[in-house]
């Protein structure tokens, strides 16, 4: 028994190592790099084209393509409701810069003998602001939501830093 | 053996008069018998109904978060106790000890449906008694698991009395399926609201765990606040990350050749193999019974996990988990949540 569980086992783990290669389309990460790449790419052509050269390096360009980064991450991972969100508030107003950068951790500012709910609390609204849409959710749909996000968000970098990278070198 | 289940099979199962007493000295005596005469199971596997091929297919659809205890140790009442609890189902089908009428708790993402399977069918009710004996030890187990205790001991009377609670609460809440079943621990209430509040606390634990999986660094943190910042700080992080490469992006992109056509994913394909977080990972597992048909999924978690289970008994949740989640991942087609 153990030996025929052993060597399903080693089925398994080759079939997957081939699936990998040749079916590349049912690893998820890797079908989400690839509609983000496919959204992303013809968003910055598009930039590129229309752009007359003297706005190129200006706040609103870099905003642009901020824009076009996040549009693609939105349009990648449709099954998730934070990207939905995002793809709404994109749409609404294009040039708004989400300003990441300045949301500010408060945990300092909690009071150390508040009781852990309250703090718990305190920690999802920040959470909430930082998952697109997370003003809507719930904890439980915040919980999940912020999973995928974060997976998408460290896909998202890894296709960005290859696409910086390539057109360095 | 046979002449006590004939014995039992008179007894009808909505009879709430019959003692606790009696039935917790029936459970012990089955426990006993089952024990000394493990081969007996052909018998008693006569006396499942038919439909149990369903209740097993939705089990292990829906079963993913628990039962590291489960196996081929079945009938010892304790699997044996590890820290995997992201680790599969184990049930085998030629586990002599059928579960098929056991209930795990069936935690779905999905708020709305939370299906369970109840046991207590008549005809297998000797069986059930026993299993559920058993079955409650081990998902015990998985419960303090769950909530990151460590019971080392459960004892016999403990576990029968949460067996008691859990008849009760079992023959007044429902005998059907398609209801929450979450167990009710020794001294806790019973009631419909505490127990939807158990449930829906648990989710969330599990949803943390999971998240905790995710985010690096977050294995030393204890406590949800703690968490929470720490997934703070990772999202904000990341997305700074990606702001600062959409900036260099926005710099380079007048000089970008843009030959990306011929960019293909397999220049991502380091990445990701190297990448220890997977998506659809134990959550996401739980939602869909199409997505994993038990003969292509159900087959696959058996045949990876015995091994593990019978060899190593002390086996470190770690590398099986990885291995898990990549064979889910490849079949997955999706993040499913």
């Amino acid at each position: 028994m153990k030996q025929t569980n052993a060597h399903m086992e080693r089925q398994i783990m080759n079939k997957r190592k081939r699936v990998f290669s040749v079916q590349e389309k049912k690893n998820p990460k890797a079908v989400f790099a690839k509609r983000y790449v496919s959204h992303l790419v013809p968003a910055l052509k598009k930039i590129n084209m229309n752009k007359p050269s003297s706005q190129i390096n200006s706040k609103s360009f870099e905003q642009t393509v901020k824009h076009e980064v996040d549009m693609a991450l939105a349009l990648s991972a449709q099954e998730f409701a934070w990207s939905r969100f995002l793809q709404h508030k994109l749409l609404s107003s294009p040039h708004e810069d989400p300003s990441y950068s300045s949301k500010i951790l408060e945990t300092s500012s909690c009071k150390q003998d508040g009781k852990e709910g309250s703090e718990i609390k305190k920690k999802l609204k920040e959470l909430q602001k930082l998952v697109p849409g997370g003003e809507e959710m719930n904890m439980e749909e915040i919980l999940s939501e912020v999973g995928s996000y974060i997976v998408c968000l460290e896909l998202q970098m890894i296709v960005l830093k290859s696409l910086v990278q390539d057109n360095i070198s | 053996m046979l002449e006590s289940l004939v014995s039992l099979e008179s007894m009808s199962l909505s009879s709430m008069d019959v003692s606790v007493l009696e039935r917790l000295k029936w459970l012990q005596q089955q426990q006993q018998q089952v024990l000394s005469t493990t081969n007996a199971s052909p018998e008693l596997l006569q006396f499942h109904g038919t439909n149990n091929d369903e209740l097993l297919q939705n089990t292990f659809s829906h079963f993913q978060m628990l039962g590291s205890g489960f196996g081929p140790n079945y009938s010892m009442g304790f699997g044996p106790s590890h820290e995997a609890m992201d680790g599969c189902i184990s049930r085998t089908n030629s586990c002599q000890m059928d579960q098929a009428d056991t209930v795990g708790v069936m935690l779905n993402n999905s708020e709305e449906n939370i299906t369970i399977i109840l046991k207590n069918k008549r005809k297998s009710e000797v069986k059930t008694r026993e299993e559920e004996k058993t079955e409650k030890k081990i998902k015990v187990e998985a419960e303090t698991e769950s909530n990151m205790k460590v019971k080392s001991n459960l004892s016999n009377t403990e576990a029968s009395s949460e067996t008691s609670k859990q008849k009760s609460k079992a023959a007044s809440e429902t005998q059907k399926l398609d209801y929450i079943h979450v167990r009710a621990r020794r001294g806790q209430a019973t009631d419909r609201h505490s127990l939807a509040e158990r449930a829906r606390r648990e989710k969330i634990s599990k949803k943390m765990k999971y998240l905790q999986d995710l985010v690096p660094g977050c294995n030393k943190v204890t406590g949800r606040a703690g968490m929470l910042d720490e997934i703070i700080n990772y999202v904000q992080s990341l997305q700074r990350q990606v702001e600062f490469l959409s900036m260099k992006l926005a710099v380079l992109n007048p000089e970008l050749e843009l030959a990306m056509e011929d960019l293909s994913v397999k220049q991502f394909q380091a990445y990701f193999t190297n990448l220890p977080v997977v998506v659809a990972s134990k959550p996401s597992l739980m939602v869909d019974a199409p997505l994993f048909p038990l003969d292509q999924q159900g087959s696959l978690d058996l045949s990876v996990i015995n091994p593990n289970q019978a060899t190593t008994i002390e086996a470190p949740s770690a590398s099986w988990e990885t291995q898990s989640q990549s064979l889910y991942n490849t079949s997955s087609l999706g993040f499913q949540y």
